[in-house]
Formats: structure tokens, sequence, C-alpha cells
């Protein structure tokens, strides 16, 4: 049989097996919950059989309205899995899935005080007492408002796409400057953000994408790695979380509207929240075809900070894809392990 | 077969994208972006109101509301948070006492 002859019967059987295909296994890489708030938990990623290598914990910060899991995927695909390869002592955070009462949940609640314990368990593990810091997308915002006020124990900070600056000409940030969109009616009215207003909002970035997504899966379906990644990709895409109300609307207005980390007008527990006030090590990545988070609004953190030892990795691709492909995980995160490396002491 | 897929392929990536660009630009658009802020906001607003009849009704028998229920969910894990402060003020302590002979 030619190649292409095969290449074309493993297509088809794939295409027409694809309703029976086993459900990708994601977030699987050993870990256990060390504490546990509300609805959100700590997880720590049990170590590789011959331990730890490097004397400084890793706290992961996902965004808050996804699952942490995106930052372990699947097995051979997981980020989480390749941090403890290296030797790393990774703890994660996992937002967990908010109540109707957390619609009272704010950034103060959610920047200050469970990012504040995260570390601070994560810190009873480090010689140093101090945990290096990472944040994807919104989760970046988050580390960067709390390593801002409460730098103690924060070892370096790491931003994976996280947007610092809201004046771009991006969809997302026109939308929410619209004079008509009334945040505050829409969080009174529904409590937390439902995720399907989020979900259609990312959509309107590419109204195409589900039609493109199936053309490719069909291009690509006789490739069963392919396949494998993009169903865990898609169940990830498809397992959001809704936005506690109260945090969202400071968000918009705070953040969005007021561009309040730039203009320097956002607090976090009544304390004003200074980029400038970030000293310690950053590495910030930004990714070129990131249309959620564009360059100009993740690249002005290296601008605003203070701190002496700072590194930009600007890196094409996308939003998740950047971070989450084979590529992502043969480059990009053995340099982030060997930047953390590089500042294991003070 | 195959060599059909890939010209139907490589004419909708070109439509795709072409569409992809007008329907974003179509979007940025003010005369679309504006009514549809308005219409959500109006329907949010409805939504609240309804609810707080709803909710005054409620109230006017003796029963909490679904906000007076959130809300005391809401308080009760705040209380959980704060305890685990003072745990850990505690801890902490703790740790600074000299050891007990």
């Amino acid at each position: 049989m030619s190649a292409d002859a095969d290449k074309e019967r493993r297509r088809w059987r794939n295409l027409l097996g694809m309703p029976a295909r086993p459900r990708p296994v994601v977030g699987a890489t050993p870990a256990d919950v060390v504490h546990r708030e509300n609805k959100w938990s700590l997880l720590r990623y049990r170590a590789r059989p011959e331990g730890l290598a490097h004397a400084t914990p890793v706290l992961l910060v996902p965004s808050l309205i996804n699952r942490h899991y995106v930052l372990d995927l699947q097995p051979g695909k997981s980020i989480a899995e390749v941090l403890v390869a290296r030797g790393h002592d990774v703890f994660i955070i996992d937002w967990g899935t908010p109540g109707p009462e957390d619609r009272f949940v704010d950034f103060d609640t959610v920047a200050d005080r469970s990012i504040g314990r995260a570390l601070r368990v994560a810190a009873q593990h480090s010689r140093r007492g101090k945990v290096h810091l990472l944040g994807y997308c919104l989760g970046g915002t988050l580390t960067v408002v709390h390593a801002a006020v409460r730098p103690e124990r924060v070892a370096s900070l790491t931003t994976l796409a996280a947007p610092v600056a809201f004046t771009d000409d991006g969809l997302l940030a026109t939308w929410t400057r619209l004079p008509q969109f009334d945040v505050g009616a829409l969080v009174d009215a529904l409590g937390n953000v439902p995720w399907q207003i989020m979900q259609s909002a990312f959509q309107m970035l590419r109204p195409t994408l589900p039609l493109s997504k199936a053309a490719h899966v069909i291009d690509r379906a006789w490739d069963d790695e392919f396949l494998d990644g993009f169903f865990a990709l898609e169940t990830w895409g498809n397992d959001n979380v809704s936005f506690p109300g109260e945090a969202y609307r400071q968000y918009i207005e705070g953040l969005y509207r007021a561009d309040g980390l730039v203009r320097e007008t956002f607090a976090l527990s009544g304390h004003p929240v200074r980029m400038g006030n970030i000293a310690c090590p950053l590495l910030a990545v930004t990714f070129a075809h990131d249309t959620i988070v564009p360059e100009a609004s993740a690249a002005p953190l290296l601008e605003r900070v203070s701190s002496v030892d700072k590194e930009r990795l600007h890196l094409p691709g996308g939003h998740v894809g950047a971070v989450v492909s084979r590529k992502a995980l043969a480059t990009l995160w053995p340099k982030i392990s060997a930047w953390w490396a590089a500042r294991d002491a003070d | 077969m195959m060599m059909g897929w890939d010209a139907f392929k490589k004419s909708f990536d070109v439509w795709e994208d072409a569409t992809a660009k007008y329907l974003e630009s179509w979007l940025r658009s003010p005369l679309v972006l504006g009514p549809g802020g308005a219409m959500l906001t109006a329907a949010m607003r409805t939504k609240s109101a309804v609810d707080g009849a709803v909710d005054t009704w409620w109230s006017t028998v003796g029963l909490p509301t679904r906000r007076d229920q959130e809300r005391s969910l809401h308080a009760l894990n705040q209380l959980q948070s704060r305890l685990m402060d003072l745990e850990e003020t505690l801890a902490d302590l703790r740790a600074q006492l000299p050891p007990q002979a």
C-alpha cells in the first residue's frame, strides 16, 4: 500500500471512528492537594524519583476563567511534567468553579488573599522562603498585581501573555470600553459572569474559527497524535469557568476602562498597585500572533518595573498554541526552567 | 480524492481568511458594537428589575431571598479564610517561641 493510500485509510478510519474515540486524559501528572479554601485549591506535583534539583519552588497561576490543566494537558504534552522532570518543586492553583455566592468575590480576595496564601504554603518548602511565581494570561495580571504590593515571597516573576496595559485596539478592549456596555448591570443581573458570555467574546475574535478547526481536523485526521492533542485542547477550551462577579466588575472598570495598572489608579487591599515596585528578576513572554493578549498589552510591564534583572522573550505563535505545543515543551519551557535555575539562590 | 481535498482546503483557507477579516472589521464597527452593548445592557436591567420584584415579594412573606442566601454563604467563606489567617499567625508566633524545656 502506498504512503498516500495508507494516509487516506487512516484519515477515514479516524473520521468515522471519531464519535467512539476515547475521551482524552487531561491533567494526569500526579499531584496532591496541599491546601483548599472556598473553591480554589493548591496542588503540588509529586517530585521525580531522583528528587528535587532546585531549592526554590515554582508556583503556577493560571487564568481565573480557565481550568488549570492547560499547564498539564496530556502525558507527554504537559508543562507540569516537563518542569517536574527537570527537578522543580511545582505548585499550581486550581481556581475551581465559583458558586452563586462567589459573585461577591473581588480582586482583593483573588490577587491578595488567595495568591498570598498559595505563596506562603509553597514558601514553606523553600529554604529561601521565596517562590518563583509564574502567571499565564489573566493569571499573569494577578501575579503582577500581587508582586507589586506583596513582593516579600516572590523570588522571581514570569509572565506569559499577561495583559497589563489595556488601551490596545484589540476587539476585546474595544468591546469593554464601549459606553453602551454597562458592566454593573451585567454583574447585578447575573452575579458571576457566565463562561458562555466570556467564550462568545473570545469567539468574536475569529468568528470563522469553528469552521477552520473542522477543516483542519479533516485535513490532519490521519495523524493520531495530532487528534489526541487537538481533542485534549478542545476539552480544555470548552471546560471554562464563570468569572466571579465583583472581580469581573473591577477587572473591566479598574483595569480595562481606567487602564489602572499603567495609570497607577488600581489598588489592592487599599494599597496602590505600582508596577515600579516590582524589583525581583522578571521574565516576560509575549507572542507575536496573540489576538487575545496583543503584544502591546503585555510588553509595557518591562518598561515599568524597576527590576535590574529583566528579560523578554518574544516568540511566534498564538495565545495557547505557543504555550502548550510540542515545540514550546521542547524550547520555551526548558528556557524558563533554566532561567529559574540560574536564579535559585539570592 | 487526495488532490480534490487539497484543492478544496487551499480555497477554503483563502475564503476563511478573507471572511474572518471582513467579519472582524464588521464586528468592530460602532454600528454593530453600539446596539449590541445597548441590547445586552437593556436585557440585564430587565432581568434585575424582574429579580428585584420577585425578591420583594419573597421578603414580604418573611423568607430569605436568593441574594440573602448568597450573602450568608459568602460571609461563611470569608470567616473560613479569616480563621486560616489566624491559624497562620498562630503558627508563626509558635515558631518564634523558644523550645520548651
